[in-house]
C-alpha cells in the first residue's frame, strides 16, 4: 500500500515535471529561432543638446535587421516637446528629433538590443557585368573621385595583365588595407589618401570604393559600429562590393576580406553621416555598448528566454547574482552525484564518497584532463608517503588529518615556488587543486592501504579515477549546463530519477562477475 | 532492466548488495539497534544476561584509569583474547597465552604490563575503531575443537549462520589457511566451506576462485564429514536471533574444546559470498525456509 502510494506520487510529480517542461520548450519555440545570434550587445546612443534660436533638430540612421544581425527591444526617444519620427531615406531608415523649443537642454536616449553573427562570403573567380540597375554604384563624387588620373593609373597598374576578376579585387584590397590606419575623424577623399602615409577608416574605404568603382564594379560605403563593452564616438565605415547578385563586405582598416565579424552593427548605405543636426545647437554624443552574456542554445539567447518563461536561471546569472561558472557549477552537482550514484548502485564500482568524483572532477577543469590526472595521482602518492612515518608511530584520526593537510599545503606551495623558479608550468599548477579535496582523497587513500592492503586501495583509487573521468566527461558539455539553466526543473527529474535508482535491486554489473558461478550467461 | 538486456537469469536466487541492502538489511534491522552487534561489549552483556554461551569475559575497561586493577584480576589466567569493542577486521586483537616460566607471550615475544597497558590505552583512546573512544575487552581465549584440526591445525576457525526473523536459512564454516596468517576471512585468504543445514555435514570448499573438495593444506577430502555439535549451533543461533532486536544477522559462533560452541560476535550486514561457498541464492534459502 505504501509503496502503491509512493509510485502514484512519483508519477504525478514526474508528469507534472514534464507538462512545465514541455510547456516551456513549446512557447520558447514559438520566438524567433531562426536566427543564432553569436553576440548580444544592448548599445544605447546619447545625444545631449542645448538649442539656440529656431528651436533644433536632430537625424541619424537606425539599424535594421538582415541576414546577420537582429535589432531587438528599440526604444526611440520621447521627449514632451517632439516625438522622433522614422523616415525611409534611400535603402536606409532615418529617424529625426524636432523641438520648437528655443534655448532648451536635455539628452535623449537611443537604445537597442543587437545580436549578430559573423559572415563568410566566398568570392567567385570571375564577377558577371554590372547591369543598368547598378549604374548609381559605380558614379563618381566629390569625395570618391573615381575617374581621377591619378586613381585610373593606381587601377591600371593593379590590374594589369591578370584576367581573374577576384585576383584584381585582392590586389586592390591589399594595395589599400597596407595602407597605414590613423585615428583621423574628419571626412578624407580618395586622392588624398594617396598622398598620406596613413589614412582613417574612411578615407580608406573612399579610396578602396574608388579603385573597384575605377574598376567597373559596383560598390558602396557601409557604415555603422564596432560593438565592444565600451563608451564611445567613433563609428566604422567599411565597404561592399556587388559581386553576381551580392553584396560583399570588405573592411581595408580591420583587414576583413569577403568577412564581418559578429559584433559588426551595420547601419547605412552609402557615404552618409551617420549623425546629423541643425547647426545652431550646442551638440554631443556617446554611443554606450554593453555585451550580455549570451549562451547558444538551440538558436535561442538568454534574453529571448527572459522574455517567454520567468522561470530559469537566466536572470541570477544576467543580474550578476552568480557567475554563470559557479552557476554551472552547483547545477552540475547533483548530476554528477546522480551519476556517480548510478556507477556505485547499478555498475557497481567503489569510489572515494560520492561526491568526491564530481568535486574532483570540477578541479580538473582549471588544469586540463590529463596533466590534471597526473597531478592528482602524483599529490595523492607524495602526501601518502609523507604523512607515512605519522600513520606507524600510531595517532588518533583527526589530527592524523590535520598533519595530512597540513603536508599538502607545504608540497603545494613548494611545488608552486619550484615551479615559478624552473618556470615549469605544470608545478606552478598545483595551487588550482582545491585543497581539502586532495586531502580528503589522499586520506581515504592512505586509510584504504592500512586497511586494505595496497592493491586494494589502488583498485579503488583506479575505480575513483573512472567516476572522475566520467563525471569530466559529463561537465565538459557545455549546452548541457546552458539546458540546466533553462530548465532548472531538471533538478527535481534529478530527484525523482534517484528515487527510482534508490529503489533498485538488480544486481551491479560487477557482481554479475562476482557470482558468475551461480548465474546462467545466455547470449540473445 | 539490464539483466533482461542481456539474457541473464538467476536460476539459484543469488542476491546482490542493493536486494540485500534494500529488502534484507533496512527492512529488518533499525538503525538504532545496530549498536547492539557493532559494540562487542553490548553484544556480550545481551548475550549473557539471557544465558547465551559466550567466551567469558574476565574484564571491560572503558576508562584508562581502571587499567591496572582490571589486568591483575585478568592476570590469574593463563591465555586471554584483548579486543576493542568497535574494531573491525581484526585490527587491534591480541591473544596472550603464558609460558612455561608464567608470562604472557603474544606471536612469541613476551608482553610484560607495560606493554599490555600500552595496548589496552590504544585501544580504549580509540585506536582501532575510528572513533575517539572505546572500550577494551578481556575474556577467555577460545581454544578451538579438536574437529578441526582435522582439516588444518592453526588459528580459529568460525560458522557463520545467517538468521531471517529468528530462522537460520543458511551457515558456511571459515578456516584460515596457510596463506591467511590465521584469519579465517574470505577475504584475507581463507576459504569458505558449505554447510547442508539439515544434515550438518560440510559440502565443499571455496577458496574465492575455485571449488574443490580439499581443504587447500589438507589431501584429505571434506565432503560429507560431519559437524560435532551441529544441533547444538542451530538451537544457540535461534536463541541468539530471538533476543536480538534485529531480524537479519550474520552470527559468527566458534566450538571451544571444552566449553562447546560459543558466540562470538554478530553481524547486522553479513556479506555475500557465502552465496558462493554455499552454491545456493539468499532468495532460495529465504524460499526454501519459509
Amino acid at each position: 500500500m505504501k509503496q502503491h502510494r509512493l509510485q502514484i506520487a512519483l508519477t504525478i510529480a514526474a508528469l507534472l515535471v514534464c507538462t512545465f517542461t514541455i510547456s516551456k520548450i513549446i512557447s520558447l519555440s514559438k520566438i524567433q529561432v531562426d536566427f543564432a545570434g553569436e553576440t548580444l550587445y544592448n548599445v544605447t546612443h546619447k545625444y545631449y543638446y542645448k538649442t539656440q534660436e529656431n528651436g533644433g533638430r536632430i537625424k541619424w540612421f537606425l539599424p535594421q535587421n538582415n541576414g546577420r544581425q537582429h535589432i531587438s527591444q528599440v526604444a526611440l526617444p520621447k521627449t514632451t516637446q517632439a516625438l522622433a519620427s522614422r523616415e525611409l531615406h534611400n535603402e536606409n531608415v532615418l529617424g529625426e528629433w524636432l523641438t520648437s523649443e528655443n534655448h532648451s537642454y536635455g539628452e535623449l536616449e537611443y537604445s537597442y538590443t543587437f545580436s549578430g553573427k559573423s559572415q563568410q562570403f566566398s568570392v567567385p573567380t570571375h564577377f558577371e557585368n554590372p547591369t543598368k540597375e547598378l549604374a548609381q554604384f559605380l558614379t563618381a563624387s566629390e569625395y570618391v573621385q573615381v575617374n581621377d588620373p591619378r586613381i585610373t593609373e593606381v587601377a591600371q597598374e593593379l590590374s594589369k595583365a591578370i584576367s581573374s576578376d577576384r585576383k584584381v579585387l585582392e590586389n586592390v584590397y591589399n594595395f589599400v588595407t597596407r595602407i597605414p590606419t590613423a585615428p583621423i575623424h574628419t571626412r578624407t577623399d580618395a586622392v588624398s589618401v594617396l598622398d598620406r602615409k596613413s589614412a582613417s577608416c574612411n578615407g580608406k574605404s573612399r579610396l578602396f570604393l574608388a579603385l573597384v568603382r575605377n574598376l567597373g564594379m559596383p560598390s558602396r560605403l557601409k557604415g555603422g559600429l564596432i560593438l565592444e563593452s565600451t563608451s564611445k564616438r567613433t563609428s566604422h565605415v567599411w565597404v561592399e562590393v556587388f559581386i553576381n547578385g551580392q553584396w560583399i563586405p570588405f573592411d581595408t582598416t580591420n583587414n576583413h576580406f569577403a568577412f564581418l565579424p559578429a559584433n559588426y552593427l551595420e547601419i547605412y548605405q552609402g557615404d552618409e553621416s551617420l549623425l546629423t543636426r541643425s547647426s545652431k545647437m550646442e551638440f554631443d554624443y556617446v554611443y554606450e555598448m554593453e555585451e550580455l552574456s549570451s549562451v547558444n542554445f538551440m538558436g535561442m539567447t538568454f534574453q529571448n528566454v527572459e522574455q517567454v518563461s520567468s522561470f530559469s536561471l537566466v536572470h541570477l546569472v544576467q543580474n550578476k547574482l552568480i557567475s554563470e561558472k559557479n552557476l554551472f557549477l552547483l547545477l552540475m552537482l547533483p548530476l554528477g552525484g546522480f551519476f556517480v550514484a548510478f556507477l556505485r548502485n547499478v555498475v557497481g564500482l567503489k569510489t572515494f564518497g560520492v561526491f568526491l568524483p564530481v568535486l574532483i572532477a570540477f578541479s580538473l577543469f582549471e588544469t586540463g584532463f590529463g596533466l590534471g590526472l597526473l597531478l592528482f595521482l602524483f599529490l595523492i602518492f607524495l602526501v601518502g608517503a609523507v604523512s607515512r612515518p605519522f600513520q606507524s608511530i600510531g595517532l588518533l584520526h583527526t589530527p592524523k588529518l590535520v598533519i595530512s593537510l597540513s603536508v599538502m599545503v607545504v608540497i603545494m606551495l613548494v611545488g608552486s615556488y619550484l615551479g615559478w623558479a624552473a618556470k615549469i608550468p605544470w608545478l606552478s599548477a598545483l595551487t588550482f587543486f582545491p585543497i581539502i579535496i586532495l586531502t580528503i582523497s589522499a586520506e581515504k587513500f592512505s586509510n584504504l592501504i592500512v586497511e586494505d592492503g595496497f592493491g586494494k586501495a589502488s583498485g579503488i583509487l583506479f575505480q575513483t579515477l573512472i567516476a572522475v573521468s566520467f563525471c569530466y566527461l559529463i561537465l565538459s558539455m557545455k549546452s548541457l549546463g546552458t539546458l540546466l539553466m533553462i530548465f532548472p526543473e531538471i533538478i527535481v527529474m534529478v530527484i525523482l530519477f534517484s528515487i527510482l535508482l534508490g529503489r533498485y535491486v538488480g544486481f551491479r554489473w560487477t557482481e554479475l562477475i562476482r557470482f558468475k558461478p551461480l548465474l546462467n550467461f545466455k547470449t540473445a | 532492466m539490464f539483466s533482461k538486456l542481456f539474457k541473464i537469469e538467476n536460476p539459484k536466487g543469488v542476491m546482490g548488495i542493493n536486494r540485500r541492502n534494500l529488502e534484507l538489511v533496512y527492512k529488518y534491522n533499525h538503525p538504532k539497534h545496530y549498536r547492539w552487534a557493532d559494540d562487542k561489549v553490548l553484544t556480550k552483556e545481551l548475550l549473557e544476561e539471557n544465558g547465551i554461551a559466550t567466551a567469558k569475559t574476565y574484564a571491560v575497561i572503558k576508562k584508562t584509569g581502571n587499567t591496572r586493577s582490571k589486568w591483575e584480576h585478568c592476570k590469574a589466567y593463563d591465555a586471554v583474547a584483548i579486543k576493542p569493542a568497535n574494531g573491525c577486521g581484526g585490527d587491534g586483537i591480541k591473544i596472550l597465552k603464558k609460558d612455561n616460566e608464567g608470562s604472557f607471550r603474544s606471536g612469541g615475544k613476551i608482553w610484560d604490563d607495560a606493554k599490555v597497558y600500552k595496548h589496552i590505552t590504544s585501544i580504549v583512546s580509540g585506536f582501532f575503531s575510528m572513533n575517539s573512544s572505546d572500550s577494551c575487552l578481556i575474556e577467555k581465549c577460545i581454544i578451538p575443537h579438536p574437529f578441526f584440526a582435522e582439516i588444518y591445525d592453526a588459528g580459529v576457525p568460525d560458522f557463520r549462520v545467517i538468521t531471517l526473523k529468528g530462522t537460520p536459512i543458511m551457515a558456511m564454516l571459515r578456516m584460515p589457511t596457510s596463506k591467511s596468517d590465521g584469519k579465517a576471512n574470505l577475504h584475507q585468504n581463507g576459504v569458505g566451506i558449505g554447510i547442508d543445514m539439515n544434515k550438518g555435514i560440510l559440502t565443499q570448499v571455496y577458496d574465492g576462485k575455485r571449488y574443490s573438495m580439499t581443504h587447500p593444506d589438507n589431501p584429505t577430502p571434506i565432503n560429507g564429514k560431519k559437524i560435532p555439535c551441529w544441533k547444538e549451533i542451530l538451537a544457540l543461533s535461534k536463541k541468539t536471533a530471538k533476543v536480538f532486536p534485529l531480524d537479519y544477522l550474520g552470527i559468527d559462533i566458534v566450538i571451544d574444546a571444552t566449553e562447546g560452541p560459543q558466540i562470538m560476535e554478530v553481524n547486522v550486514r553479513p556479506g555475500l559470498g557465502i552465496q558462493l561457498v554455499n552454491r545456493c541464492g539468499l532468495q532460495q534459502a529465504i524460499e526454501d525456509q519459509f
